[in-house]
């Protein structure tokens, strides 16, 4: 499962961040099959900058709250993680608070998955989509959206560096109903 | 003074041709060997100007002084940039042979610069100053230059504008390349025959055969018809140095022979050049040399045709005369001492000798060795003429210096001390030393050419054999060879090559770590051994490979391969992609490297740049069988069956002992709903490879996908036994005897199966069954399971 960071007592606190992405070998980050979309922006800090890999440029909102990020897969796919980059420090009134997280296969029907709150974020924040059921570890959907309720001392717009998206690794042998897991069987999966 | 083929008589008046003053040509021969003789011959008759010979001095004189003059200069430049070229530097061999082309354009000299540049890695260069040139050395190295600068038209039609390809083997053999490098396979294949049968040591050409999978029995490719032909290379070598033959006979005796004993390839590999070293060995032409030419060029006609059945065909020539009249008992017992004690005998014998025998001895192993044509002369010392063929203003007469070869002191030092690290091999370096007196010795040619050819003939099998990947063939073949040449890195490298094939990692994994031991900056093959590291999982000892490899060599693509193997293992695919480019970029006809540029792009998903990368390596080279394998996977994962099912057919026709390839063809087979031909296969998989536990898993989900229950548990149980760790083979076990409603054991299994940490989703779904137990009637989806 991700890494969280610290969590409070109360459900769905999250504190802190981590500098570095530390995420777990068997996922994969699935962002690269989507279609990226926001439900406003500011000139010069579109959604591009949410996928650049820089952290020094991010994405600013321009208009009413709830903010949207979108993001829209061609065929259903698990998910696991979301992974966040905001920094209190730099963004302070920008800084998002409370984050929900929504799923479904369209606009029309996006149910809420998660909720979190953050308390001064500073790093990557990591979300996961998993439920306490070993049989809800991954969202199967079409699309996610992650909405910014409210933000920081009640700013209006939101920034947001960077944001990674985490599936399960698809079973590397084709067409079987399950992975393989002692070296025996994997030494002999593959030619290379 | 003396000036070459003058000298001046005593009053210092005239200057008299030293080949009138001979009487006899025995004189004559020995006056252009030795001019100082001259003057003695001068007091000797008491010549004055009323010699008839004389050269009127108002006419010619200075004319003459100048020539001699320009040819002084001439040879001083030749030879400072042969020693140049030999000593690597280039920078000054091309200046001064610049120097000297300016000064005396002749095609010799040209040839000259061309070498200079190309080995200075300047082939444009070369390219530009030689086109046009007609002469068949010149239009060697003209297609040479082409050949790298990628002009492979030009380099065709340099090669084929004359009947004969320039070069002989050489020349066939980088016809053979060109025809390769554009797709002509047949063409390719009739070329490198031909290169064999004009140079039985030109390994690279049997290689390249190998690899197109149009190789001959090497007992035949290295057999007699070799035999002969090396010796009577040798034969012909030696009329060379025995003085006095002249350029024309050069050029009317058999053509190819001179070719061979001319030209050497870059492509020579290691064992190679020691092995051309017994090539020095020469003997008089004994009379029946006549027929040996006629039958080899006959056989030469034939070879032409049609591949190895026409090499049994080979007339059964007489053994040479040779051996059977002129055994020496003492070169006898030499011969047959093997090792380190054979080359002290031969080195101590060697110093008894004259001066003289050495020096010539010395020239004919140099002349051998070397890269450029037999018909130029550079002596070392200046009293050698510079001839060249275009040049009519020489002494016609010595043009029998011709004859001699080039003396390079410096070349023999470097290549000796090559030959002698470069293998280790049981075949003695002095070998080629001339024992006793002037006479050559015949047996000891023989000896050591079948010396020769036994090797070759061991490592062309097994070579073949491995291409043609029957991998335990090929190891047994490589047992017989003796421990000095087993323990060398390219045995090894074929040997760790075996087991990867045959999917043995561990033992593999022991040979390339000897070999990299032994060797560190031998990089070839370290690709190879760094997918065996990849299969084994060894993180650690892959990234310190990866970083010694390029710590070796930045420019060398297995360096990159090997970095490209860490990153894909530890999963980082784009890491793995770059440097797989890498090695792309610094070769691009680097088959493996697109492979896995592939393999990284299906594990990213992007299967059509996959697909692209696939069909690259096989347009390069069709018989990378792993290439096949990886398109098939491909059209596996984006669920297209009948064409996945036809790339591991391609795949198996190359390598038909693949027990994975069998099984993923027997998947595609299944998927397609050919499920009796689908079961075939998996039998066909477990047989090709009784450790291969997935055949038997793959054969018991076939058969739980048609129903037969009993049959897939029965299998599935045997394998619990020889695998018990593997979850996957719980979990289906348990999926099945749901199925048949034994729900306790389903329980049981799956339970196992959860014990043995499956993946995240394999756990989710192992869970989900495990309750749906509880209630058998409801509806399961497709996904869960």
């Amino acid at each position: 499962m991700a890494t969280e960071s610290s969590e409070s007592e109360e459900e769905g606190k999250i504190r802190g961040g981590n500098d570095k992405l530390i995420v777990d070998d068997d996922l994969r980050e699935m962002g690269k099959n989507a279609a990226w979309s926001v439900s406003s922006c500011k000139p010069g800090n579109g959604v591009n900058t949410l996928r650049d890999d820089n952290l020094e440029t991010y994405w600013q909102s321009d208009g009413l709250q709830p903010h949207l990020i979108n993001i829209q897969f061609q065929k259903k796919v698990r998910l696991q993680l979301v992974a966040l980059y905001v920094d209190f420090k730099l963004d302070e009134s920008y800084t998002p608070s409370k984050i929900s997280v929504r799923a479904g296969d369209g606009f029309h029907n996006l149910k809420e998955v998660k909720s979190v709150e953050l308390v001064k974020p500073s790093g990557w924040v990591s979300i996961s989509l998993s439920g306490a059921d070993p049989r809800e570890t991954f969202v199967n959907t079409f699309m996610l959206q992650i909405a910014m309720l409210s933000n920081h001392l009640n700013g209006r717009d939101t920034h947001i560096r960077q944001i990674k998206v985490y599936g399960p690794r698809p079973n590397p042998i084709p067409r079987q109903p399950f992975q393989f897991t002692s070296t025996e069987f994997i030494t002999y999966s593959t030619l290379r | 003074m003396l000036i070459f083929g003058f000298v001046q008589n005593p009053e210092r008046q005239r200057f008299i041709r030293l080949r009138d003053l001979a009487r006899s040509p025995r004189e004559k021969a020995r006056l252009l060997k030795f001019p100082l003789a001259a003057r003695d011959l001068l007091l000797r008759d008491n010549l004055t100007h009323t010699h008839p010979s004389f050269c009127s001095p108002n006419a010619t004189a200075p004319s003459l002084l100048v020539q001699f003059r320009r040819q002084n200069m001439e040879t001083l430049l030749a030879n400072c940039v042969e020693k140049n070229l030999t000593q690597f530097m280039f920078s000054n061999a091309i200046f001064l042979c610049e120097r000297l082309l300016a000064q005396f354009p002749s095609e010799v000299n040209l040839q000259l610069l061309a070498r200079c540049y190309l080995s200075n890695s300047q082939p444009y260069s070369a390219y530009y100053i030689l086109k046009g040139s007609k002469t068949p050395e010149s239009r060697y190295l003209f297609a040479f230059s082409c050949f790298k600068l990628d002009l492979l038209g030009e380099a065709e039609s340099a090669l084929l504008s004359t009947e004969q390809v320039p070069g002989g083997a050489a020349g066939h053999y980088l016809l053979g390349l060109i025809y390769r490098y554009a797709g002509r396979k047949n063409s390719s294949i009739q070329q490198f025959r031909m290169a064999l049968s004009c140079d039985p040591l030109c390994w690279e050409a049997y290689a390249e055969l190998c690899s197109l999978g149009a190789a001959g029995e090497a007992s035949v490719v290295f057999g007699n018809v070799a035999a002969q032909r090396l010796q009577k290379t040798n034969v012909s070598q030696r009329i060379n140095f025995s003085g006095g033959e002249t350029m024309d006979h050069l050029i009317d005796s058999d053509k190819v022979s001179k070719d061979t004993c001319v030209w050497q390839t870059e492509h020579v590999s290691g064992e190679n050049q020691q092995d051309l070293k017994v090539k020095q060995l020469g003997a008089e032409i004994p009379p029946d040399s006549d027929k040996q030419c006629n039958g080899s060029s006959h056989t030469n006609g034939w070879d032409l045709k049609t591949p190895s059945p026409v090499l049994t065909q080979v007339l059964d020539a007489p053994p040479p005369m040779l051996y059977k009249n002129m055994r020496r008992p003492e070169v006898e017992g030499l011969m047959y001492v093997h090792g380190e004690s054979r080359r002290k005998f031969m080195s101590e014998e060697e110093s008894l000798e004259a001066p003289e025998e050495s020096g010539r001895r010395r020239s004919a192993r140099i002349a051998a060795r070397r890269k450029i044509p037999l018909f130029h002369s550079y002596g070392k010392d200046s009293h050698v003429l510079h001839h060249s063929p275009s040049e009519s203003n020489g002494v016609p007469s010595l043009s029998s210096m011709i004859g001699k070869c080039r003396i390079q002191s410096s070349k023999e030092a470097t290549t000796s001390g090559q030959s002698i690290g470069d293998t280790g091999s049981s075949v003695d370096d002095e070998q080629n030393s001339n024992p006793r007196g002037s006479s050559p010795n015949p047996f000891s040619l023989m000896s050591g050419i079948s010396e020769v050819l036994n090797l070759l003939k061991i490592l062309g099998d097994g070579h073949r054999h491995l291409l043609m990947y029957n991998c335990q063939e090929a190891l047994l073949i490589y047992q017989k060879l003796s421990e000095k040449q087993y323990n060398t890195h390219w045995v090894l490298m074929q040997v760790g090559k075996a087991y990867v094939e045959l999917q043995d990692y561990f033992n593999a994994d022991s040979v390339f770590t000897l070999a990299h031991q032994k060797s560190p900056y031998a990089l070839e093959g370290m690709d190879t051994y760094s997918t065996v590291l990849y299969h084994l999982k060894e993180e650690m000892r892959l990234g310190y490979l990866a970083q010694e490899l390029i710590a070796v060599d930045r420019l060398s693509p297995e360096s990159w391969c090997a970095s490209g193997n860490y990153y894909s293992l530890r999963k980082d695919h784009e890491a793995a992609l770059k440097m797989f480019r890498r090695a792309i970029q610094l070769n691009d006809r680097f088959t493996y490297a697109h492979t896995l540029c592939g393999h990284e792009l299906a594990a990213l998903e992007d299967f059509e740049e996959a697909e692209r990368c696939y069909r690259k390596a096989l347009s390069i080279d069709t018989r990378h069988y792993n290439a096949w394998y990886g398109l098939g996977m491909t059209y596996l994962h984006q669920e297209k069956f009948e064409f996945a099912q036809h790339q591991f057919q391609m795949a198996l026709q190359i390598n038909p002992r693949s027990s994975v390839i069998l099984c993923y063809f027997g998947i595609a087979l299944h998927e397609s709903k050919r499920n009796d031909e689908a079961l075939k296969m998996m039998e066909k998989a477990i047989v090709a490879d009784a450790r291969n536990p997935l055949s038997k898993y793959f054969k018991a989900n076939i058969l739980a996908d048609l129903g037969d229950y009993h049959r897939a548990l029965e299998v599935l149980e045997e394998l619990k036994d020889s695998a018990p760790h593997e979850s996957s083979v719980h979990a289906l076990l348990g999926k099945i005897y749901k199925q048949v409603k034994l729900y306790d054991k389903a329980v049981l299994n799956f339970g196992t199966a959860l014990d043995l940490n499956p993946s995240p989703s394999d756990t989710v779904k192992i869970k989900a069954c495990m309750e749906r137990l509880t209630v058998p009637n409801e509806l399961e989806t497709e996904e869960d399971l």
